[in-house]
């Protein structure tokens, strides 16, 4: 097991998301920005910030530091109180980051930068998502950002109420809505940007075209088990590649190029709900996934040409006994930064430094 | 001091806790107006954390007043009181040390019976880290009389944490190790004397040996650095002192020659054994006596103030009980010096007798709630020290019970105290930590591994009545239950899952979780919503519900409508003869609701009627018996009248008959 390390910030963490560089995607900012929601007594959205490691000199006693003894891993640089729990956030830009909340609302921060270095984070608009039939407000909880690079991009929310709702985030007043499935839909990502998939807790993945989402365009199920999925993740470049985790433990990788026959890997490396998964954002031969059971799980899922073979890396800190709800990996540096938020009040953090590119 | 009996410590008065309600509910100094005008207030405990509602009330129905009473705006409010709630400062310190705590707990799981003392003291010493870590915080955070409050609390567990750690842990590795050295490190770091600011400003205020020996603070300084055995620093400052002037030639021979036997003060190391030890500290000790009683005889010829301060100095670290006494302020001090100088060999077992000693001469009613712990402890009682520590902290009772528990000496306690000490203290730390929102599944842990009947039973009846927020908090309260193997919380979570989902109208879902818990009645009813909803609209889309209602349920119900909807879905596709074993099969299974039965003759109708043979004779028979037993329920409620059969009857006759003739 290798070890995270641990910074304890007094607030449960249940949604964290790297902010994109602001010079564009250049990759020469020295310091990192990081957004992180936290849930039951205090809700906030927390703006931090830490040193990007490309820049800093190798320090050989990285690992392992001790909390007290070392500096703190993030700094807090401003934050904003959340309407309800945050499930989960997703950041488009680098000044925006949506939110999804408990009372199924996708919320819009401006993120604002002075050049005098200080920051804020302020609530631009948002818009209830998601309610029940009998019009209690229903848990929105994932948020997935269309991949596309136009200007328009839209973001989709999934929720307790068995429904999909996705609006350009420029005008989240032309939401649209549909309900496709009867129990409690877990995850939703965008494969492509004109298709959906969502996991639900039946055990089901269901594919949805994005122009025409009232009817399923496939379902994908495992019938030998009875899992039920938490969460699910599309492959950066392979669109037919699919991650989902289970409230078992279990990470399934699909592959659904023949819809009506998909192959399905299971991963047994969690011992309790994985809550959230995700392809690793600079290998994608590698999977990332969180779990109840207080730890973080990379899992390379095909060896690859320079030695790596299958098989898969625990990571935990001793004084993180509770679960770990949530986690990013940064896209941005060539160092490879986990930061995770867990129940027992902390943020983790685990740098490993990038390996050598290979000179032809 | 007199030996308490045990009427002392076994009733123990929870601390009383008084809110002020602000703004007000009847304007100062009119209660007994506000109370005439027939008001009072009531309240409701939440049954989760330790917070009340509170609210006005009439003592009697307002409808059963003569005169009507003004409802005034005070009336209308509802207060919420949180009463010893957990405050957010010392999450970091509640996390840190509920990883502590659940490692031990596995630890002594895999040894089993062998006590591992080395792991113990690792896990020990991670506890005092958290709280001076917190300590720390607390010092760093902006000043306040919480802030204070807190940083004596945090502090006095330490020390008491910090002695019971030598006194149980500490010495326990079986070897036959000298407490004195422990016990010195433990003082001086816990209260730490003489304060190094006080050195400062002597040596700052005497830039020379002349006004250093005439500055009247520097003798006691010197006595008080021998009390507490910082032989080195006593050296330097005597050799410092030595040259001045102002002494006598005699005095300053003799600071110099004290500077030298301070140095030589033997120290123990590990691999010397101790019959050599106590050779020559025999040594040293004599050299002292000799020297005290030169100087004595010499301060009997004539007055020498410098002298008889030395001569002081000598008699403390001689080990003179009574100049130690007077010397020393505090009991601990006295302790120390007693132990360093004249027993230094001293071991565990000697400290309750040497305690005894000391505390005598202290005033019992002088002593704070630290000393008081203290005392308890270094004389082995255990009970009065575990009630003690609860009225510290809650926190340090609970650990100290379950560290004692794990080394073996809670057993003394058990026979003092009505309930199991550990369970006791343990289960009131999980309620406090309970009325923090964060905190529900830290306290859900601490009655877990307290692993009793009670805790078990209490925790069973907490993890039932958490707010169900989300799906996500539903499946972590689930998981704890699986955990702590509470089966009928478990089953008790399903159903609050089921009827939740039910009133929301996610009816697949509520169907799920009542099939987890073989609750067919349940099950049945919201299945026969569905069939009414069908009935109603006429269209059948609780299809996808079912198909994601588990396969396998076996429910009768749910296998009538998952039938049902395969015979639409055959009917529609024109696959009349499937069609027609389907809706037969579900008939002959009879599992479908009797109220149901007549709208699936109706639909049996069309294919009678239909171009096609769909029945054969034996199956238009079938059709003939079911319809059959439906009239003779009839009477009781679903059944039907023979009359309303006549179609179907009709119908039924020439299927038979075609049968027949294509047969």
């Amino acid at each position: 097991m290798n070890s995270l390390q641990v910074q304890p910030v007094a607030r449960k963490i249940t949604g964290i998301r790297w902010l994109p560089p602001r010079a564009g995607n250049a990759y020469t900012d020295t310091d990192l920005y990081f957004v992180s929601g936290s849930s039951a007594k205090h809700k906030e959205l927390v703006l931090w910030t830490t040193a990007n490691p490309d820049f800093q000199q190798t320090n050989d006693d990285n690992d392992n530091v001790d909390a007290e003894t070392s500096s703190p891993l993030a700094t807090l640089v401003a934050k904003v109180k959340h309407d309800g729990d945050v499930h989960d956030i997703a950041a488009p830009a680098s000044d925006i980051v949506a939110t999804a909340s408990s009372f199924g609302t996708i919320s819009i921060y401006n993120i604002g930068h002075t050049d005098s270095g200080d920051n804020s984070l302020s609530l631009r608009e948002a818009v209830t998502a998601h309610k029940f039939a009998n019009g209690e407000p229903a848990v929105a909880t994932s948020l997935s950002v269309q991949p596309t690079n136009s200007a328009d991009a839209e973001i989709a929310s999934c929720g307790e109420d068995g429904r999909i709702a996705y609006a350009p985030i420029s005008r989240l007043d032309a939401l649209q809505r549909h309900e496709v499935d009867s129990t409690v839909i877990t995850g939703v990502c965008w494969p492509m940007p004109a298709q959906l998939a969502i996991a639900t807790r039946a055990g089901q993945v269901k594919l949805f075209d994005r122009r025409a989402p009232a009817e399923v365009q496939a379902v994908f199920v495992d019938p030998s088990n009875t899992y039920e999925f938490e969460c699910i993740a599309a492959h950066p470049s392979q669109s037919f590649r699919l991650a989902t985790g289970t409230d078992t433990g279990a990470v399934l990788l699909w592959d659904i190029r023949n819809p009506k026959k998909p192959t399905m890997e299971a991963f047994n490396v969690h011992e309790s709900n994985v809550w959230s998964v995700g392809f690793h954002s600079s290998d994608a031969a590698k999977i990332v996934s969180c779990s109840e059971d207080a730890s973080l799980a990379v899992t390379q899922w095909v060896s690859d040409s320079d030695r790596q073979s299958r098989g898969v890396r625990h990571l935990s800190g001793f004084f993180n006994t509770l679960s770990v709800n949530c986690f990013d990996v940064c896209p941005f540096t060539r160092t490879s930064i986990i930061i995770a938020g867990s129940d027992s009040g902390n943020l983790l953090m685990e740098k490993t430094a990038a390996s050598d590119f290979a000179i032809y | 001091m007199a030996r308490l009996g045990t009427d002392k410590f076994v009733v123990e008065r929870e601390k009383e806790v008084a809110t002020r309600l602000s703004p007000g509910v009847f304007p100062a100094g009119r209660q007994s107006e506000w109370s005439a005008q027939n008001r009072t207030l009531t309240h409701s405990v939440h049954p989760l954390t330790n917070s009340v509602a509170l609210g006005v009330a009439g003592k009697q129905p307002r409808e059963l007043l003569k005169t009507d009473v003004r409802v005034y705006e005070q009336d209308q409010r509802v207060y919420v009181c949180g009463l010893g709630t957990m405050p957010d400062e010392r999450l970091p310190f509640v996390n840190d040390t509920h990883a502590v705590f659940a490692a031990i707990q596995s630890i002594m799981d895999a040894r089993g019976d062998h006590v591992g003392v080395d792991a113990l003291l690792r896990m020990s010493a991670l506890y005092r880290e958290a709280m001076l870590r917190q300590v720390r915080v607390l010092q760093d955070a902006r000043d306040s009389e919480f802030v204070r409050s807190e940083n004596d609390v945090f502090q006095a567990m330490h020390a008491v944490w910090h002695l019971l750690e030598i006194v149980y842990v500490t010495t326990n590795a079986g070897l036959s190790a000298s407490v004195v050295p422990y016990y010195m490190e433990w003082l001086n770091f816990n209260f730490p004397a003489p304060a190094a600011a006080d050195g400062e400003r002597i040596l700052g205020s005497s830039p020379d040996a002349n006004a250093l020996a005439q500055n009247p603070d520097v003798w006691p300084y010197v006595q008080k650095l021998a009390l507490r055995g910082h032989v080195t620093t006593v050296a330097n400052m005597l050799e410092r002192i030595a040259p001045a002037q102002a002494l006598s030639a005699a005095a300053s021979r003799w600071a110099r020659e004290l500077a030298q036997t301070a140095r030589d003060m033997p120290l123990g190391s590990s691999d010397e054994t101790s019959g050599s030890f106590n050779g020559r500290w025999r040594r040293w000790n004599s050299g002292l006596q000799s020297m005290a009683t030169n100087m004595g005889s010499m301060l009997d010829k004539a007055e020498d103030a410098a002298l008889s301060a030395l001569l002081c100095v000598v008699d403390v670290m001689r080990g003179d009980a009574d100049t130690i006494s007077r010397v020393g302020e505090t009991w601990q001090d006295v302790l120390g010096a007693v132990l360093l100088y004249s027993e230094p060999t001293a071991q565990t077992e000697r400290l309750p007798a040497l305690a005894q000693l000391v505390l005598e001469q202290f005033e019992a009613d002088d002593f704070t709630l630290v000393d008081r712990t203290l005392a308890a402890l270094v004389r082995h009682e255990l009970p009065e020290f575990l009630v003690y520590c609860n009225q510290i902290d809650a926190w340090l009772s609970a650990h100290v019970s379950d560290l004692m528990e794990h080394i073996g000496i809670l057993d003394s306690c058990r026979q003092v105290f009505k309930v199991e000490p550990r369970e006791h203290y343990l289960v009131a730390l999980g309620e406090r930590y309970l009325t923090h929102e964060g905190l529900w599944r830290v306290a859900m842990d601490y009655f877990g591994l307290c692993r009793t009947r009670v805790s078990q039973s209490i925790m069973g009846e907490y993890i039932v009545r958490m707010p169900l927020e989300s799906d996500r908090k539903a499946q972590q309260v689930l998981r704890v239950c699986e955990r702590y193997k509470l089966t009928e919380a478990s089953e008790r979570v399903h159903r609050q899952l089921g009827r939740q989902k039910w009133q929301r109208g996610r009816l697949g879902a509520a169907i799920a979780h009542f099939v987890r818990v073989n609750d067919s009645s349940a099950v049945g009813q919201i299945c026969d919503q569905l069939w009414a909803e069908y009935l109603a609209s006429g269209l059948l889309t609780y299809g996808p519900i079912i198909d994601s209602v588990l396969a396998s349920s076996g429910h009768d119900r749910v296998r009538f409508l998952t039938q049902y909807r395969d015979f639409h879905e055959c009917y529609r596709a024109g696959e009349f003869a499937r069609a027609g074993k389907l809706l037969l099969s579900i008939l002959v299974g009879e599992i479908a609701p009797i109220h149901a039965v007549p709208d699936l003759l109706v639909d049996s109708i069309p294919l009678l009627e239909g171009d096609a043979l769909v029945f054969g004779a034996d199956d238009t028979l079938e059709l003939m018996r079911c319809a059959e037993s439906v009239v003779f329920v009839g009477g009781e409620e679903g059944g039907v009248e023979r009359d309303e059969l006549s179609i179907f009857s009709v119908a039924c006759a020439r299927n038979l008959a075609r049968s027949y003739v294509m047969q």
